[in-house]
């Protein structure tokens, strides 16, 4: 499977009409691509300079490749997006915006509602693929302790440049490297995490790169209302 | 199969649109794969804002999601929207594919 997310930056005098429609045009994409799985929209929560972030899912590869032929998305949704499309209303730039995913066997982020929180790695090239085995060990483990976090998936943000068929790299490796996707039952089980006893909560706490040894150099956080189509 | 874009521009803008269109325009399409096709415009003698019509053709979704990538990757694409936006004032989008019209008996 290819989980996948793209999180925009909203134009300044994008009209709020327009931004709707942008929202309805993602939340409602699967009833046109039967390919695309569990679509959802959130407006980002965080301090990050992001507003909309649209969480969904293939499976497998080929239906990615369906997505992309699609009069759906090339019509509809690309209407909101391209650099040159007169519809546009995203802005290019800010932190956090980009197309963020990766691959996964089975569907380990669902989630029917709640808050997702994607924190969005930058894991230095001289860490070790132990040392990472290790993060990801300790932060899918998450959930056996933080009450009421339902969903941890870490993963290689394979496809911020392999974003043209799922697969195969088309530019130079992300900017973030890596994603922990994150489910919680509600806004107040979020915030319990972060001040929670927790060893990944201490970690954050602290900083990524101290907490983490310096394995992880930045990250950034979203986080939404899950709202499906 | 066609790409129209119908952009709105202030009269005093549609000579560097036509020339943005023109010249980057074109070199960045062409050199992603669409040809260029035609390019009309409105009055503006007509004391209203001028809709430009921008048409490009390609042969299908497929060759246009090839496209569509070699633009993303292209940096020129970035400098060409980013300037198309600063100079329209609202603007369509849309694909057209040719029909054949039924034949009367």
């Amino acid at each position: 499977m290819l989980r996948r997310f793209e999180v925009y930056a909203l134009s300044p005098d994008a009209p709020a009409e327009r931004v709707r429609d942008l929202e309805e045009a993602c939340r409602r994409c699967g009833r046109f691509i039967p390919e695309v799985l569990d679509c959802a929209v959130g407006q980002n929560l965080s301090d990050a300079p992001v507003q909309l972030v649209w969480e969904h899912a293939y499976a497998p590869p080929e239906a990615y490749r369906r997505y992309m032929v699609h009069p759906y998305h090339a019509v509809v949704v690309d209407r909101y997006l391209l650099p040159d499309a007169p519809g546009r209303i995203v802005i290019d730039g800010p932190s956090g915006a980009g197309l963020y995913g990766y691959a996964c066997d089975t569907p380990s982020y669902r989630m029917r509602s709640g808050v997702r929180r994607l924190v969005l790695l930058r894991v230095g090239s001289e860490s070790s693929g132990a040392e990472v085995s290790k993060l990801r060990e300790e932060l899918e483990g998450a959930p056996e302790v933080v009450p009421d976090m339902v969903v941890s998936v870490l993963a290689a943000n394979t496809m911020g440049s392999a974003w043209f068929d799922g697969v195969t790299p088309v530019m130079g490796p992300p900017r973030w490297t890596h994603l922990w996707e994150q489910g919680f039952r509600s806004l107040d089980a979020l915030e319990a995490y972060r001040q929670g006893g927790s060893t990944p909560a201490a970690m954050e706490r602290v900083g990524w790169d101290q907490g983490t040894g310096g394995v992880v150099s930045r990250a950034a956080e979203l986080f939404y209302e899950v709202r499906g189509g | 199969m066609h790409l129209v874009d119908t952009v709105e521009v202030e009269p005093e803008g549609v000579e560097r649109y036509l020339e943005l269109v023109g010249t980057l325009g074109k070199a960045v399409m062409a050199d992603a794969g669409a040809t260029f096709v035609s390019c009309a415009t409105t009055s503006g003698e007509v004391g209203e804002r001028v809709h430009i019509q921008v048409t490009w053709a390609f042969a299908d979704l497929v060759q246009w999601n090839e496209i569509r990538k070699n633009l993303v990757l292209d940096p020129r694409y970035h400098e060409y929207g980013s300037t198309a936006a600063s100079l329209r004032v609202g603007g369509t989008r849309r694909f057209f594919t040719p029909v054949a019209l039924p034949t009367m008996p």
